[in-house]
């Protein structure tokens, strides 16, 4: 039976030492990573092979600075997300420019008579339609939809699994922002997926 | 989402929270991040307030359903184009 693959303190610390097939095996365990982010941070492929190379580009030339206090993930999620938002910053056509995300603006609002607005539980309907795989689309156009700056957080915390702490630190923000960003990033994709159980009534497949 | 609770009134004995301040912190709640007194007053609240319960289901399953994103794949033309790239940078890299 062949030797287990070297996890990564193995790659990363022969990786420090200069070893270059260190470096490629580091880069091999964690390009698709690294590449689905890109991918859906700025949904386009050029663009996201240009930032899965200058992620990798950042990596090689850094890891010695690595310190074994952070994740190794969330430091090299540090160094794809700052090349994702020089990326945006560079894009001659940004979908979603930077805009504030107002909890007033997203709270369900009490209709023009005064009665409380009416909001469906619709998770279990959710949890049906992901099973038959009508949802997956949904989810990522509604996640799509958000201003770049509320997208990159909600990908780290809830799609790449980064604890607030870890998310904070690959963005250089205070978890305090990182939370008001996620809540309301997460409000946001809500209330899309709330417009499409309200505009179906029911998900496609179990109407009729 | 009560019309009297909504703008931050409080409505009545016992339910001090409205719905304006728990919705503020409903990702927290649902993340298990709160300490157990403010948890204990939005419980207070959701008892009696059927709008705000729907709603915390309902952001509580959007959080899930990002959680169960497949990975997005990665075409093996780009790996293998990755692959030409890392060859290039290593073999040019200083030793150190």
């Amino acid at each position: 039976m062949p030797a287990p693959p070297p996890d990564d303190q193995a790659l990363i610390a022969a990786s420090q030492r200069g070893d270059a097939a260190a470096l490629d095996a580091l880069a091999r365990t964690h390009q698709a990573r690294v590449y689905g982010f890109a991918m859906r941070m700025c949904r386009n492929a050029e663009d996201a092979k240009d930032i899965l190379q200058d992620t990798f580009l950042g990596m090689v030339r850094s890891i010695r600075d690595f310190r074994a206090e952070s994740a190794f993930s969330t430091w090299l999620f540090r160094i794809a997300s700052n090349a994702c938002l020089k990326k945006r910053r560079r894009g001659v056509h940004d979908p979603t420019p930077a805009q504030e995300l107002s909890l007033d603006a997203l709270m369900p609002r009490p209709d023009a008579d005064g009665r409380p607005p009416e909001i469906p539980d619709w998770s279990e309907d959710a949890e049906r339609a992901l099973l038959r795989g009508e949802l997956g689309g949904k989810l990522e156009a509604a996640i799509d939809l958000l201003p770049r700056e509320y997208r990159i957080v909600l990908l780290l915390r809830d799609v790449e699994g980064l604890s607030a702490e870890e998310t904070a630190e690959a963005l250089d923000l205070s978890v305090a922002a990182v939370k008001s960003r996620l809540h309301r990033a997460r409000v946001f994709v809500r209330r899309e997926l709330a417009g499409y159980f309200q505009d179906t009534g029911r998900p496609p497949a179990a109407r009729g | 989402m009560d019309k009297h609770q909504h703008e931050g009134t409080p409505h009545g004995p016992g339910a001090p929270m409205p719905c304006r301040a728990l919705f503020e912190r409903l990702s927290e709640y649902v993340d298990g991040e709160l300490p157990e007194e403010l948890c204990h007053h939005i419980r207070e609240h959701l008892d009696g307030c059927g709008p705000c319960v729907a709603f915390a289901h309902t952001l509580k399953k959007t959080a899930d359903l990002c959680r169960r994103l497949p990975a997005a794949s990665m075409p093996p033309e780009v790996a293998a184009d990755f692959q030409r790239f890392l060859t290039a940078c290593l073999s040019q890299r200083k030793a150190p």
